[in-house]
């Protein structure tokens, strides 16, 4: 009874919520954010409620003849609820403060609370008709809001993500037809129970097409090319949004499909998905790397961390396939406690990077600085963010991270030796994603809040609103409590982790985690007392030696040349110079320097330095394919000829063709 | 007792820097520092008045204790004299080395809070040093792991197994340029000098001063006698003791720091017999260390040891 | 009690994987006098594995008779009149790859996970024939990727001898040793052709001002 109840209050809320946004008044716009709230916490506690009772399944209603819609949840659907419902908690708070000024308000909170409930809509769909219209509308809800501002950029940011997330739907399409044709079900339960019967080529093919379809939502590397360009271009609460989650239901859609209707596959599945995962990681994060537009870093990051999540159920599968189901409960576990920290953390980040654009009205970090001074709370929750995303101690990143290691470790253990190798290897290249990613934060980090402001831009900024604040505050809080509590976390994974793989995982206490087959133990709270102990042990000590300790206050040290100027500092360019070096066959980058004197050669007037790399993917997969389509096109065009006989010519060869061939 | 073998490592590296300083200065024909000199230099550092620059914030001042306690927890982790400490419940070897890399990432975040060139030169350096290092080390101690089938350093140690195997050996030479790099010797960085060209983590230290340079530098000492302990740790664990009683601490200890010396004399060597190489020469050395960590695991892989 | 001391401290396997480092590192190395110094490290330990596999297998003096020949033809001759033709060259002493060091150096890592990955199973040897023939298919591999992707001639002639060591080597796993006779035609056969190719590598150096087989492609028809 009582799950029912929260999820129709928590639908109630967000319906409610979008209906207020329409009427004319002001300062219904902030009710409907507290509404969006309110109804995230309900369906928080139904998602907790799905995680720890039975799956539910509501009664289908049907909406014509042949077709019904079908609501079912299990401990994967909760799982994933609850991680949406936290971030759009968080997200909703903050944008009471952050929409306060903007044009389209009442539109933007329409689409807020719809494009929420159409998210959880997809996760507790029951069937395949409920999963692709709410998948659908998603995907079109999303579309508005990316291009909301209406400027020209985001126009055509919207065009490319509608293009490709459709190019998705495509395939997940497809491969749904391809079910359904030959388990002869609808809905997800009949499937399951009917997949086994399935023919192995099949069945592979069905693998890859939702590989593809989810894979182009999720962005992985090479259909990854419409998360840069969206995620910036749409207002940064919603990049949050869709950063956080709504690439997650690509990952929802890959163990509902992969793990759960297909069962356990064939050994190369996991093989495919971990080199995909790796691929992924370290591309993600070079890229991001030479970024200097802070929320296209943040979005490249995205692609980097679904590359992660994939390592962990790329070496779940390999696990199930050779039936060593408790280590593949390891690695799945590892996998989802990964995407509910990404979600945390990516929400916290893009929510920061709001707050700084919205603060210092630029994007570009080359023009900050000095923010930490002027912006200290959002520097100190961006902070945060970044130490969570780089996997240290004690946030949860590092947790997610510790056990994706383990788990790609124990791939040793697997029997064919193509495993044997390619698990190592997975283990330094996340070794080589997780320095990269630090390097990438240590820049994002420093060269905007650290140092002297760069520009006008960063000079006279005011810190962000409270609300703000306080939703940034919320996802922190949580980024710190996942990682000094995982025993909490792995108890919410656990039914899901059952579910697929018939083991109940791990079973940790609350500050410890344990892998009885390794013996390897780690408590991310014990080390946070320990550095704090310490820390209070060490100003004692300091105390006794050296007295209470004079500091005075001066410049920074400058050479004795007169005072430093802002622009002596390090940039974002130059901060990534020798990574652009080491890695340049990947970078392909390009220089120019031009040199401008007032007598040559001594006397230089001006320096231009101008520099890019190659946009490897863009230039030589989708332009060609776009070309490729665009002659293809032209050619077809020519059927078009505008004239009404050869139109009705058409027609009746048609009527002839169909004459012969349906008698 | 057994509780307390980490206060070693924080006692003990700066006699153990001294002591490499003072090995490196006979083989270069000098008279060099006495080998106590760095706990007169530490202290005297601690009593002096500090200048601190105004362009910086608070994560300046949280720096030092930061970097500083994160070696300490990482030091409770490993096992020095016995391997049934009790603190290695805590963490594993992965946990060890993303612990030293929260230090390394508040070092480089403090270089370019004092919004200097050399601050952001050095931190830049440092984290392209660290993309390099990271996998190379994780697979060279990934080999080890594998052959153990755990993570946990005190179980490592207990196995006491392969120390004779050529996959173990090609993962050790790895190891010993990876921590060459991650303690900043030659042929990777200069400890010595203080020029631009040629520091990657003086930099990052260049604005600190009194007693938060003290720490910085004690860190650093830590780092390497840490790196040491963990290499003798996971690669020659001959002669580390496996219970808590008096006498078997007692005689752990001696062979401890005769490995120690050990590994003074092998970095001193190493140090005196190379020259510095240019910072885009790194690539190649780091990558052929990559490459010998590859082949010791295709190595273990195929013999079985 | 050699035998026991040799046995727990795997020489055996030390000295092959040593062997497999040499044709590994064969791709580092910037410089033609390194070349032939590392194929001296390769034969030299090539005839210590004969020489300690044949007092552990013990009874069979003809391996003691290998391992002498092995080192005085592969391990003093042929790198002594290697020497002599590189000090002729007179010019550039640098390898000239046509693809860069780190390239090829992880071009011959995944040469070498293939073959351990290829041949792990149906192998009809086991133990110690085993991995020496694994590493020996390795040798012969990345001695031909060696002869591939260098300019200089000299380099093939390198990559040429290095996978003669890995025939020889792998020929030796199987059979602990050919016949005498046939070793020592075969080892004739390669000091001839050593001598005839260096002999062309200078003549070519002369005919052309380099030995850059590149302009070899001017002799069309």
């Amino acid at each position: 009874m009582y799950p029912e109840k929260f999820l129709s209050i928590g639908v109630l809320c967000f319906l409610l919520g979008s209906v207020v946004c329409l009427l004319p008044l002001q300062r219904t716009k902030t009710y409907s954010f507290i509404l969006s709230a309110a109804g995230a916490l309900n369906f928080a506690v139904f998602g907790l409620f799905l995680c720890f009772g039975l799956p539910l399944t509501l009664s289908p209603l049907p909406i014509s003849s042949v077709f019904e819609l079908l609501f079912s949840g299990d401990g994967i659907s909760g799982f994933f609820v609850i991680i949406i419902s936290l971030v759009a908690f968080s997200v909703s708070l903050f944008s009471m403060g952050y929409t306060r000024e903007m044009n389209h308000r009442g539109l933007m909170g329409f689409l807020f609370n719809g494009f929420i409930l159409t998210m959880y809509a997809v996760l507790i769909s029951g069937n395949i008709i409920t999963f692709l219209i709410s998948w659908e509308t998603m995907s079109v809800v999303s579309y508005f809001l990316v291009t909301l501002d209406r400027g020209e950029e985001s126009s055509k940011a919207g065009l490319v993500y509608a293009i490709m997330t459709h190019i998705g739907t495509a395939f997940i399409v497809a491969a749904f037809l391809v079910l359904y044709r030959y388990t002869g079900h609808m809905d997800f339960a009949g499937i399951k129970g009917a997949s086994m019967q399935l023919p192995t080529g099949i069945r592979s093919a069905v693998f890859l097409l939702f590989l593809t379809g989810f894979g182009t939502k999720a962005g992985i590397i090479p259909l990854h090319t419409w998360l840069p360009m969206a995620h910036p271009a749409a207002p940064s609460n919603i990049s949050s949004l869709m950063s956080g989650v709504m690439i997650k239901t690509g990952i929802y859609g890959m163990v509902r499909v992969n793990m759960d209707l297909l069962g356990q596959g064939a050994e190369w599945w996991g093989i495919t998905l971990i080199v995909i995962g790796a691929v992924s990681s370290i591309l993600g994060v070079l890229y991001a790397l030479m970024e200097h537009d802070m929320k296209r870093l943040l979005a490249y990051h995205s692609v980097e961390n679904i590359g992660i999540i994939l390592l962990g159920m790329g070496a779940s599968m390999m696990f199930m396939s050779n039936g060593l189901y408790s280590l593949a409960a390891i690695a799945l576990t590892a996998g989802l406690y990964h995407t509910l920290n990404h979600a945390v953390f990516k929400g916290l980040l893009f929510l920061g990077a709001g707050s700084v654009v919205h603060g210092t009205h630029t994007k570009n970090m080359e023009d900050m600085g000095g923010l930490i001074k002027t912006m200290p709370y959002t520097g100190f929750f961006f902070l945060v963010g970044s130490v969570s995303i780089c996997a240290l101690p004690p946030f949860n990143g590092f947790v997610s991270e510790w056990l994706t290691f383990q788990s790609l470790l124990l791939g040793f253990e697997s029997p064919s030796v193509i495993s044997k190798i390619i698990s190592p290897l997975g283990g330094a290249a996340l070794a080589l994603t997780g320095a990269l990613a630090a390097s990438c934060f240590v820049k994002a980090f420093g060269i905007s809040f650290l140092g002297m402001p760069r520009s006008h831009h960063a000079e006279n900024v005011k810190e962000s609103s409270p609300s703000m604040l306080v939703g940034m505050a919320v996802l922190a809080l949580f980024c710190l409590l996942f990682g000094l509590f995982p025993g909490m976390v792995i108890a919410i994974i656990a039914p899901a982790v059952f579910s697929l793989t018939g083991v109940p995982g791990m079973s940790p206490g609350i500050t410890l985690i344990s892998i009885s087959e390794t013996a390897a133990s780690l408590s991310p709270a014990g080390i946070l007392i320990a550095i704090a102990v310490m820390s209070v042990a060490t100003v004692a000590f300091l105390f006794s030696v050296g007295g209470r300790g004079k500091s005075r206050y001066g410049d920074s040290w400058d050479c004795g040349m007169p005072s430093l100027t802002p622009r002596m500092q390090y940039t974002a360019t130059a901060f990534t110079k020798p990574i652009r070096m080491i890695f340049k066959r990947i970078y392909l980058p390009k220089r120019e320097l031009s040199v401008s004197y007032l007598l040559k050669p001594f006397f230089v007037k001006s320096i231009t330095y101008s520099g890019e790399i190659t946009p490897f993917f863009e230039r030589y997969l989708y332009e060609p394919g776009t070309r490729l389509i665009h002659g293809i096109a032209g050619k077809v065009r020519l059927l078009q000829s505008g004239s009404l006989h050869l139109y009705l010519g058409y027609i009746l060869v048609t009527l002839i063709v169909l004459l012969i061939f349906g008698s | 007792m057994e509780y307390l073998q980490f206060i070693i490592i924080l006692l003990f590296s700066p006699l153990i820097q001294g002591m490499i300083k003072k090995i490196k200065a006979r083989m270069q024909g000098r008279v060099g520092p006495g080998i106590f000199q760095t706990y007169y230099d530490l202290i005297r550092l601690m009593r002096k008045e500090m200048v601190i620059s105004d362009v910086t914030s608070w994560i300046f001042k949280a720096t030092p204790y930061i970097v500083f306690t994160s070696t300490i927890a990482a030091a409770m982790i490993t096992p020095v004299l016995t391997t049934k400490g009790p603190f290695g419940i805590m963490g594993d070897v992965i946990a060890l080395i993303y612990i030293l890399a929260t230090g390394r990432f508040f070092m480089a975040l403090a270089g370019l809070d004092a919004g200097t060139a050399f601050g952001g030169e050095g931190s830049s350096r440092e984290m392209a040093v660290a993309i390099l290092v990271e996998p190379m080390m994780m697979l060279s101690i990934f080999t080890a792991a594998i052959s153990v089938g755990s993570t946990n350093i005190a179980r490592i140690a207990e196995a006491q197994n392969m120390v004779y195997s050529p996959s173990h050996l090609l993962a050790l030479s790895a190891f010993v340029v990876a921590i060459i790099a991650e303690t900043g010797r030659i042929p990777v960085d200069n400890p010595d000098t203080h020029l631009e060209l040629t520091m990657i983590h003086e930099g990052m230290l260049l604005e600190y001063s009194g007693r938060y340079l003290a720490l910085m530098e004690w860190a650093h000492y830590m780092k390497q006698m840490l790196l040491f302990t963990l290499g003798m740790d996971i690669f020659f664990p001959v002669g580390i003791h496996q219970g808590t009683t008096f006498a078997g601490l007692g005689i752990s200890c001696v062979i401890y720091f005769l490995k120690m010396g050990f590994m003074a004399v092998l970095m001193a060597a190493i140090e005196s017999t190379r020259a510095k190489l240019r910072f885009f020469q790194l690539p190649s050395l780091l990558g052929g260390a990559f490459v010998l960590a590859c082949l010791s695991l295709l190595t273990y892989i195929m013999m079985g040891r | 009690m050699m035998k026991n001391w040799i046995q727990a401290f795997s020489v055996v396997d030390f000295i092959s994987v040593g062997i497999l480092l040499t044709a590994v590192a064969m791709n580092a190395v910037k410089r033609l006098e390194s070349c032939v110094k590392i194929y001296t490290l390769n034969s030299w330990l090539l005839a210590s594995l004969i020489a300690v596999v044949a007092l552990m297998v013990g009874g069979e003096p003809h391996l003691y008779a290998a391992a002498a020949a092995t080192l005085l033809g592969k391990g003093i001759l042929i790198p002594m009149f290697l020497r002599r033709v590189v000090r002729q060259m007179k010019v550039t002493h640098d390898v000239e790859p046509y693809i860069s060091n780190a390239l090829s150096l992880a071009i011959s890592g995944t040469l070498v996970a293939v073959v351990y990955a290829s041949l792990r199973e149906g192998i009809f040897v086991s133990g110690f024939s085993k991995n020496v023939l694994q590493i020996s298919i390795a040798v012969i591999l990345i001695g031909l990727f060696v002869m591939i992707t260098r300019r200089k001639a000299l380099t093939q002639v390198i990559g040429l001898l290095f996978m003669e060591n890995g025939l020889f080597l792998a020929g030796f796993s199987l059979t602990y040793g050919m016949p005498v006779i046939i070793e020592l035609g075969v080892l004739f056969d390669m000091l001839m052709g050593v001598i005839i190719l260096g002999i062309f590598a200078v003549q070519i150096k002369r005919a052309f001002a380099s030995s850059n087989l590149d302009n070899l492609t001017i002799l069309k028809g």
